[in-house]
């Protein structure tokens, strides 16, 4: 060591030694590596606590490093967010449905008032839909655009803007502005150190926040807050860090600011006005009115389609139990009940069915066919309508075979016997008169003689006494063909004893027919004058078995009023007329002779209904003495 | 294709057909009203340059006629990338007015590219402008056009020639 070396350490010994540690820790990498790590944590909370440069700055190496990372061992990074991915979809679809529930709420609960009206009026004025105009009314301020401009040159670097922003041509308003902005400059700032920061317009709010290099211009709908415009400026500011130098010589290239976009995207903040929590606690009266609407609808469509069921069922239980109706189906169609089947022409009709079952009439409406019923009501029905449907008929149905009780003539019971063939559901026909009517029917029949007497026996009908033998015979015939549909007896008849014709004649002597005026019969006198000849043809036919013979004498009789000479004639005139009806019936006219009975009072106006008269008397003769 | 956005300016003295220039260009109309513009008016036309695979949207600044710039007026063109200055075929006072703008344009900002429309080539009757004074401008302008707004005669050749002047100048950069 010469003396300038040792002039040198006694001069610089310390500075040399700190010089010789610090090339050690610079040169030896391990050395540097410790240093940097012992400080790279604090360095790192630093610049991040100082500004955002830190992000961006790791934001491209981090992002590769991950995309590299998750393309080459994507299962670990699946398994490691797993826990993580189910809760922030579930987080994400609860946020949607509640924001989802909420904008239908206020969308419900604005349409349904007048403001509501109003404000559907205004929207369909301004041409934006509904929801939007809501959503604008609902807003305490909206971001709908944002340009960044170049503060060189004018030219538009980026724009975002909401969806339903109306949009214009985004380069000429931002060459417009940046021409306003240089004429309020100029005009307003001779020393150009003010800027226009802020412009309204109707509804809208222009803010300018100036960066070095670019203009981010906001177009805002309603009230922004102050604080606003520090976020904006810090995301300007975030522009400049991240594209500083395209943007300073920015000449129209969009691929110079690659992504500027998505920056401009964070400017289009907004938040929606403070809702009155006495509102917002209950349910909105107007939905309120709205469920209870929708709830009564609900009740009313039950309830009907309950009674319309019930009135269903009532009807075809009704239709079953009718008898000469048969439905196959019944449904309801457009508000009315369909019944498609059959029906017999004398069953009820469906107006009296329904009315029955308390179904409007008009509610229903039948398809029905036309058949003949075998059901018993309808074929007792059928058979009623042969008889006139008299009150008095009563009819049952034993199998096909009709029992008809009640008055009726022999007429009538021919008629139904010729009709039976076409009656559907009815063989035979069978008359069960009442007791009274079975004798009456019995006399009509036989015209008995007064020595037979005619009773009612239990079923049918006794005949006692006696008669002459032909008579009897004659009556068996008659009832045998006369289908009574009741038992007649015959047994108690015995044949009449010659010896007592005298009395027999007694009994038919001495009988008269009254006559009205002229030589017309009172009511009734003629008919009974037909029966009596009847009787009175079959007496003669005995005696004239018996060997005896019977002298009729007519007596014509008049009352004293009118021309006696005329009374004479007429007197004839009757006895002629009684002769007329006895030889009709087979009397021999030979055996009749004639009188008159003319009164003899003196007061030719008295008139005296008993004297218009025919009596006739009979005589017992022997045959031989007559003739 | 690449879309790039210019900024190009009309320049020129009062009532020399700026406006119908912009208007024929951008919108194909004429109108013989004239309406002086106040401060500046701003249209936008996209031209498809295929040669280049470009499409440059010229995004016109329409100032207002003036034979002289003030703050505000020389405050519009900065930035742009190329000049249309217009000239009024019947008063060749117009041309001295011309030199004088691009003269202060120059003292203010770069040169960029330009292009000189002699305008209203439709009035022949009244034509003032020779031969030899246009010819004369070549060296000032990097192309001189002979137009028409009412007819439409060379607008558009000459607006294109601009736009590719100016995308040839950012490709060369």
């Amino acid at each position: 060591m010469n003396d300038l070396d040792k002039l040198k350490e006694l001069l610089f010994g310390a500075e040399k030694q700190a010089l010789e540690s610090i090339t050690r820790r610079v040169e030896h990498r391990e050395v540097r590596t410790a240093d940097v790590a012992d400080i790279l944590p604090e360095a790192i909370h630093r610049s991040h606590k100082k500004s955002a440069e830190l992000v961006e700055s790791l934001r491209p190496p981090v992002g590769e490093c991950m995309q590299q990372e998750f393309h080459h061992d994507p299962q670990t990074y699946s398994d490691a967010l797993y826990p993580v991915i189910g809760p922030a979809i579930r987080k994400s679809i609860m946020h949607a449905l509640r924001n989802f529930s909420q904008q239908i709420n206020e969308a419900v609960e604005q349409s349904l008032t007048f403001r509501g009206l109003r404000w559907r009026i205004q929207a369909s004025r301004a041409g934006v839909p509904l929801g939007e105009f809501l959503l604008q009314k609902n807003l305490l301020y909206r971001v709908e655009q944002a340009y960044l401009i170049s503060r060189e040159n004018g030219l538009l670097v980026g724009h975002a803007h909401h969806e339903a922003a109306k949009i214009k041509d985004s380069d000429a308003v931002s060459a417009m502005f940046t021409a306003i902005q240089d004429f309020v400059q100029e005009s307003f700032s001779p020393d150009r150190t003010g800027r226009l920061e802020s412009a309204d317009m109707g509804e809208f709010t222009l803010w300018a926040v100036h960066g070095p290099h670019a203009l981010l211009v906001c177009v805002i709908r309603g009230v922004p807050p102050r604080a606003l415009r520090s976020e904006l400026s810090a995301i300007l500011e975030r522009i400049h860090f991240r594209y500083g130098d395209s943007i300073r010589s920015y000449s129209g290239d969009t691929s110079t600011v690659p992504d500027v976009a998505s920056e401009l995207d964070k400017c289009l903040q907004f938040e929606a006005r403070q809702q009155d929590d006495q509102v917002k606690r209950g349910v909105p009266t107007p939905l309120l009115v709205l469920l209870l609407l929708a709830g009564a609808a609900l009740v009313y469509f039950v309830a009907t389609r309950w009674l319309q069921s019930q009135e269903l069922a009532r009807l075809m239980t009704e239709l079953e139990q009718t008898a000469g109706v048969y439905v196959a189906d019944g449904y309801r169609d457009d508000g009315k009940i369909v019944l498609s089947g059959m029906r017999d022409p004398l069953a009820p009709t469906i107006a009296e069915i329904a009315a029955a079952a308390g179904v409007p009439s008009d509610a229903v409406e039948a398809r029905l066919r036309p058949f003949q019923s075998l059901e018993p009501e309808i074929v007792i029905q059928r058979v009623r309508k042969l008889f006139g449907e008299s009150d008095k008929i009563e009819i049952e149905l034993v199998g096909s075979r009709a029992i008809v009780s009640g008055p009726s003539t022999i007429e009538l019971q021919k008629r139904v016997r010729d009709s039976l063939p076409l009656i559907a559901g009815v063989d035979a026909i069978e008359y069960r008169l009442p007791a009274v009517d079975r004798v009456a029917r019995i006399r009509e029949l036989l015209g008995p003689p007064s020595t037979i007497a005619v009773t009612a026996v239990p079923d049918g009908v006794a005949l006692m006494g006696s008669a002459p033998l032909s008579w009897i015979e004659s009556a068996v015939t008659r009832t045998a063909n006369a289908e009574l549909g009741f038992y007649v007896d015959l047994n108690a008849l015995v044949a009449a004893d010659p010896g007592t014709l005298q009395d027999r004649l007694a009994e038919f002597s001495g009988v008269a027919f009254r006559f009205s005026s002229g030589t017309t019969f009172a009511e009734g006198a003629e008919s009974l004058l037909n029966d009596y000849a009847v009787r009175l043809r079959s007496l003669i036919d005995e005696t004239g078995n018996a060997g005896s013979d019977i002298r009729i004498t007519l007596t014509g009789s008049t009352d004293s009023s009118g021309d006696p000479a005329v009374n004479a004639t007429l007197a004839k005139q009757r006895a002629a007329a009684a002769a007329g009806i006895l030889t009709t019936v087979g009397i021999d006219p030979a055996s009749i002779v004639y009188a008159e009975n003319i009164s003899d009072d003196d007061d030719e106006s008295h008139a005296d209904p008993d004297r218009r008269r025919v009596t006739i008397e009979l005589e017992l003769m022997d045959s031989a003495t007559t003739r | 294709m690449t879309l790039i956005t210019s900024k190009v300016c009309v320049v020129g003295d009062f009532a020399v057909g700026k406006t119908s220039v912009v208007e024929r260009f951008v919108n194909n109309q004429f109108s013989e009203k004239y309406l002086t513009t106040i401060g500046v008016k701003v249209d936008t036309k996209e031209i498809d340059l295929p040669l280049r695979h470009v499409t440059q949207k010229l995004i016109i600044w329409d100032v207002a006629g003036s034979d002289h710039f003030g703050d505000s007026e020389i405050s519009y063109l900065r930035g742009s990338a190329g000049f249309i200055f217009v000239v009024d075929g019947t008063r060749p006072q117009t041309l001295k007015t011309a030199r004088s703008l691009r003269r202060q344009i120059e003292a203010k900002y770069d040169r960029r590219p330009s292009v000189m429309l002699a305008n209203k080539k439709d009035l022949t009757n009244a034509w003032e402008i020779s031969a030899d004074q246009i010819e004369s401008l070549a060296d000032d302008y990097d192309a001189v056009y002979r137009t028409s707004a009412k007819t439409g005669d060379d607008i558009e050749t000459a607006l294109i020639r601009l736009a590719d002047l100016i995308v040839g100048r950012e490709l060369h950069e």
